[in-house]
């Protein structure tokens, strides 16, 4: 294909590609040096953002009822005695690898006991694969572990599941709660449904179902619907006025309902 | 979750781990083996550069030019001896001898080391590249009178070094022959003049292995040094008879030295007390020694290229034991190596590697390249070595090795003849050095189907150390 | 919620871009000097732009790991080069198979991030692939010794490449669910298929890939110890069974003794490599594209360290390496063992692809018939190596949704789709 332009002679060719060596590999060094800087400074972004974000992906917390501490709950794990299990638990009758867990979307934790270990569910055995909602407690051996999801999260609606239980744990009001959000035209708490497996679909146009806070009919109560962060923001400051003096206990007086509200996202070392 | 990020994070070790084994072996087969396959004759990329080259000199030590390229041909020295006598050190040019400084030093003769600049300088001089000057650490005088003293008719080796440094005085291959007159009879020669004995036939080293079996048994006994031995003239070892030589067992005349200690033996070369220190060593420290001698190790010298030496591993009965002992059965070395051996003992147990380089010159006159000595290994602890250097001594005082006494000089030294199965005479070896401050050189001398090593070879290290004492080398 | 502040003056993206567009300027301006071609001239400002419209066009449109696909394209475009350089048609027609690569890879990228569930298509994937894989032997072609491919209307194209990306996405699924033994059943299969076909570096690679995303699901370190086992077994068995196994063990072990038959194409390419020095002997100057039987595409490598030199081929080497580590990195920041899985054992193919290739090219290892990713010609290869890309980018989109989900989420935000 030589048209028209002239190559020059062999000899000044090789001298120029003799030069050229050291170009090519002086480049190479080059790529290699910013990929590197470039790969660091991935790392290093990430890392800060895992920082700002400490609940980036958790779906929730397992509270060890004996103890009364909680764990961080990622997507998938194990729940054991081994230390590289993701729930760690030292009570007798624990074994190495426990139990399997995964969060599903739309269903709700599964959880699996590996080999036929021993696994109660709400003092029902789990023989296969089985759905935890928020609220309930798992039992193994002698440990005893309650379930605490995210709100935000995809489960099927209404799945908060109540218990007439002494040992509920009461929510911080320290923290914010977006559950604290409520319509004031609206009875403060809505009571709690089952279930129903039709409605699983009728779920909100993400798909993200929230828990606790349906009119009777299936309506969401517009605090959950979608609309512009911004507005969100400026709403959640128009009820912090509301919440300012009422406290839990006043409002449980007032109702006489122990309320069991899904977990709030924390937002600890966020910038406002 | 946390188990498998963790099981993860190893992975990434292993596989990381795999591009550094990628590497690691990369590096290491390019340095040690890389001139190699730039020299093998399969290279034709560098023949097809080495036309638009001339070739620089070759030249020794002292020097004097042993090839040029003059008028588009390759020349070599002027006297046809002294031609012949350095063909296997400097090779020829159409690389029939192996490995010769022609072919082996050819990425130094033929400018592959050049710097871009400097070849910038002759494009732009409008000349035609020249490659560099190797300076090699021969002395062409001295082969030359070492191919005169070598009888003619029979094949051999010689080689001559400075156990100090390593640098190989001489090393010689017979027959040689004319590199600038390669006649069919050289090419049909039975002998094969182009094969480097020196450093590339290998052959039983005979009694010059006693020194390892002495080593050997220094090593082990305490009591070596006064431990009586009584050679009966026979020694039954499992299925073979060990005998000493000058033993015709047909005429019934049976060599045997009566008592003696471990010196005496060596002194006279006692087979016998030999083949019995063998089996009270056993093959395995044996084996041990000898391999701390560097046998059965892949010799990788930058300079040259050398056979490996091999101890036995097979077939260890109790008679091929005893006959390693004395230097027999499967044992086989180069002259080079056994010369690196005796060297060895003179330097206080400290192997020096065989250097070839001495320099290698810009054709500008710059210095390019400067050879370095270095240590190839300790193969025995020095106060071994000493007692070593009293044996070796002892042997040309009044041993096998008198022929090799020189007056006034002390020359230390074993003798071995060593059977081959296909000759009707054995191969005289002598392995010796000069234990003078001002001359440490060492030598080989091996004349194949010759005879007894301390009345063929010994008298060819005589005059041989004579020369160099009288030529320049003693001081 | 702040908006993320990225300095556009020192972006490490566009510097490192620029540096590679300037290389491959650099390379084929050379090569039309070299020969006046007006073609390498004009492909010396076309390569360069296609790779940045490339990597900045698809981080723009989907997402993906820009980093990622620096380095491959720094890498396929240097393919390009060197077989363009050794023979334009073959240039060329590499420089469209990375063009229908990209397109896979797209998809590939697609499919990983949006689909949901991969359960129910893992069943099918399994059938599908054995079948694909056992094609070749029943209407297959024999290539060099191998009955792996197939040829379909003048282009060859082999199977187990596209199999390979079934067996990474099944085997991860269904590890990711605990379900070791239908995954080591699968791949075992696999295996024995392959080695029907005698296409021993393939069926390498399937095993080392099992091997690894098992160890990283399980980390039972039996399960490792029998898998490396009855590696071990099965390498003896096909050593003892097949002839030319025996062949490529006895030439790795010492070429030098049939230099010119048998051992001729590893000597020449150690010759080849020593002749190019540590800095090469210059693009274009070389002979070992006719020194070298292959040379396009099992001993590429060796040209390259042979023209640039290998301290350049210890850059390519790093290359390589960073890819692989990239992708380790992707697989930590998943969040789900599915995708974890999936990224380590693409990462883990590329890297046992590599060292196998570049082993069996310097003598570490015997010669097998495995190719070196993105360089190496090939249609079949280039797109499947873009594929596994493709994945990896997949993980990497899916981790960064995660991400801003999260954030979204932190926030007390509402919808985040």
């Amino acid at each position: 294909m030589n048209c028209g332009v002239k190559s020059v002679s062999g000899e000044t060719y090789e001298l120029l590609a003799m030069l050229m060596r050291y170009v090519f590999v002086f480049i190479g060094i080059l790529i290699l040096w910013r990929a590197y800087r470039w790969m660091r400074r991935d790392a290093k972004a990430y890392r800060r953002e895992m920082k700002a974000l400490p609940d980036a992906g958790l779906v929730g917390e397992m509270v060890d009822l004996h103890t009364g501490e909680s764990q961080p709950l990622p997507r998938e794990g194990m729940i054991g005695s081994a230390g590289d299990c993701d729930i760690r638990l030292k009570g007798a009758g624990v074994a190495r690898r426990h139990v399997l867990f995964a969060f599903e979307e739309g269903k709700g934790l599964m959880i699996r006991p590996c080999r036929r270990h021993a696994v109660m569910l709400e003092d029902e055995r789990v023989k296969g694969p089985a759905f935890a909602l928020h609220g309930m407690q798992i039992r193994l051996g002698e440990a005893v572990l309650r379930v605490r999801l995210f709100a935000g999260l995809n489960v099927p609606h209404g799945a908060v599941f109540r218990r007439d239980d002494p040992t509920n744990v009461p929510y911080d009001p320290e923290e914010v709660s977006w559950a604290d959000m409520e319509d004031t035209s609206l009875p403060p708490f809505a009571p709690v449904l089952e279930c129903p497996e039709k409605d699983v679909e009728n779920m909100s146009p993400a798909g993200m179902g929230y828990a606790g806070n349906y009119t009777e009919d299936g309506q969401m109560t517009w605090q959950f619907a979608a609309y512009p962060l911004e507005e969100l923001q400026r709403v959640r400051q128009e009820q912090a006025g509301f919440y300012e003096g009422r406290t839990e206990e006043a409002e449980e007086q007032e109702e006489g309902i122990p309320y069991e509200s899904p977990l709030p996202r924390r937002r600890r070392g966020m910038r406002p | 979750m946390k188990q498998t990020r963790r099981n993860i994070r190893r992975l990434c070790l292993v596989l990381c781990g795999l591009f550094v084994l990628l590497i690691g072996y990369a590096a290491f087969s390019i340095m040690t083996y890389g001139n190699r396959w730039f020299t093998s004759a399969q290279n034709t990329y560098a023949r097809q550069k080495k036309s638009d080259v001339i070739a620089g000199d070759i030249l020794d030590r002292n020097g004097i030019i042993l090839a040029v390229t003059a008028e588009g041909k390759r020349q070599y020295h002027q006297d046809a001896a002294v031609r012949s006598a350095m063909v296997h050190a400097v090779g020829d040019e159409k690389g029939n001898v192996n490995n010769g400084a022609e072919n082996f030093f050819s990425s130094h003769l033929y400018g592959f080391n050049m710097t871009l600049l400097e070849r910038l300088g002759f494009a732009v001089r409008g000349e035609k590249r020249q490659g560099d000057h190797v300076y090699l650490t021969v002395d062409s005088r001295l082969a030359a009178y070492t191919a005169s003293v070598f009888p003619g008719d029979k094949a051999g080796a010689v080689v001559v070094m400075n156990y100090e440094t390593g640098e190989v005085l001489t090393q010689q291959s017979f027959p040689n022959f004319d590199p600038e007159n390669i006649t069919y009879a050289v090419r049909n020669h039975p002998k094969n003049p182009f094969l480097n004995r020196a450093v590339q036939e290998l052959n039983a080293p005979g009694s010059t292995f006693k020194i390892v079996t002495a080593a050997s048994a220094l090593d082990a006994f305490a009591d070596a040094v006064n431990r009586p031995f009584q050679c009966t003239g026979q020694l039954q070892a499992g299925l073979r008879l060990v005998t000493d030589a000058g033993t015709k067992l047909e005429e019934g005349v049976i060599t045997s030295h009566g008592q003696l200690n471990l010196q005496r033996a060596f002194q006279v070369s006692c087979n016998n007390t030999f083949a019995r220190i063998a089996l009270q060593l056993g093959d395995e420290q044996l084996r041990k020694t000898a391999e701390a001698f560097g046998f059965n190790d892949n010799f990788l010298f930058r300079d040259l290229v050398v056979e490996n030496s091999s101890y036995p591993t097979e077939n260890r009965n109790e008679g091929e034991v005893a006959w390693t002992g004395a230097g027999q059965s499967a044992l086989t070395a180069t002259p080079m190596h056994m010369c690196l051996i005796a060297a060895a003992v003179a330097n206080d147990g400290v192997m020096m590697e065989p250097r070839m380089l001495v320099k290698t010159v810009t054709p500008l006159g710059e210095v390019r390249t400067q050879g370095q000595s270095r240590v190839y290994r300790q193969a025995i602890p020095a106060e071994h070595a000493a007692v070593l250097q009293q044996f070796m001594r002892s042997v040309v005082t009044g041993g096998t090795g008198t022929a090799a006494a020189i007056p006034g000089v002390k020359v230390c030294g074993k003798t071995g003849s060593a059977e081959k199965d296909t000759q009707e005479n054995t191969n005289a070896w002598f392995v010796g050095y000069l234990d003078e401050e001002k001359s440490p050189y060492a030598i080989c001398v091996v004349v194949e189907d010759a005879g007894g090593g301390g009345s063929v070879a010994a008298p060819i290290a005589r005059k041989i150390f004579m020369w160099m004492l009288e030529n320049g080398y003693a001081d | 919620m702040s908006k993320e502040n990225k300095s556009r003056r020192r972006d490490p993206a566009r510097s490192l871009l620029s540096a590679v567009m300037l290389f491959f300027f650099l390379g084929f301006f050379m090569l039309g000097i070299k020969d006046g071609d007006w073609l390498s001239f004009l492909l010396s400002l076309i390569v360069p732009a296609i790779i940045f419209v490339g990597t900045v066009g698809v981080a723009k449109f989907f997402p993906s790991d820009k980093l990622l696909f620096v380095l491959t394209n720094f890498l396929c475009a240097l393919g390009v080069l060197m077989l363009y350089r050794m023979d334009p048609q073959k240039g060329l027609s590499q420089a469209v198979s990375y063009g229908v690569g990209v397109g896979c890879m797209i998809l590939c990228i697609l499919l990983v991030r949006y689909m949901p569930d991969w359960k129910h298509v893992t069943g099918l994937m399994i059938l599908g692939g054995l079948g694909l894989l056992a094609l070749p032997l029943v209407i297959g072609t024999e290539i060099n010794g191998a009955q792996s491919w197939i040829r379909l209307g003048g282009m060859s194209v082999q199977p187990s490449e596209v199999v390979k990306l079934a067996l990474l996405l099944c085997v991860s699924s269904l590890l990711a669910r605990k379900k070791v033994l239908i995954s080591v059943a699968f791949a075992a299969v696999c295996l024995g298929v392959l080695m029907l076909q005698k296409d021993l570096g393939t069926a390498l690679l399937y095993y080392g890939v099992t091997l690894v995303l098992v160890y990283a699901a399980t980390g039972s370190k039996t399960l490792v110890g029998c898998g490396l086992a009855g590696g071990a077994a099965a390498a003896l068995l096909g050593y003892s069974m097949f002839a030319h196994v025996k062949l490529r063990v006895s030439i790795w072990l010492d070429p030098w003794a049939d230099p010119q038959g048998s051992g001729y194409q590893i000597v020449q390419s150690l010759i080849a490599i020593i002749n190019g020095g540590a800095w090469g002997v210059g693009l274009g100057l070389g002979n070992a594209q006719t020194s070298i039987p292959y040379a396009y595409n099992d001993f590429i490598f060796s040209v390259i360290l042979h023209e640039f030199g290998m301290i350049f081929g210890l850059i390519v080497v790093l290359v390589y390496a960073f890819i692989v580590i990239r992708g380790i990195m992707i697989a930590r920041r998943s969040k789900t063992a599915f995708y974890a899985l999936l990224a380590t054992g693409c990462s883990a193919l590329i890297a046992l692809q590599t060292f196998v290739i570049i082993g069996g090219n310097i003598k570490l290892i015997p010669l097998t018939g495995v190719t070196l990713p993105f360089i190496s010609f090939g249609g079949t290869s280039m797109v499947s190596s873009l594929c596994v890309i493709g994945l990896l980018q997949g993980v990497a989109g899916h981790n960064a949704a995660q991400i801003k989900e999260d954030r979204l989420l932190a926030m007390g935000g509402g919808e985040t789709e």
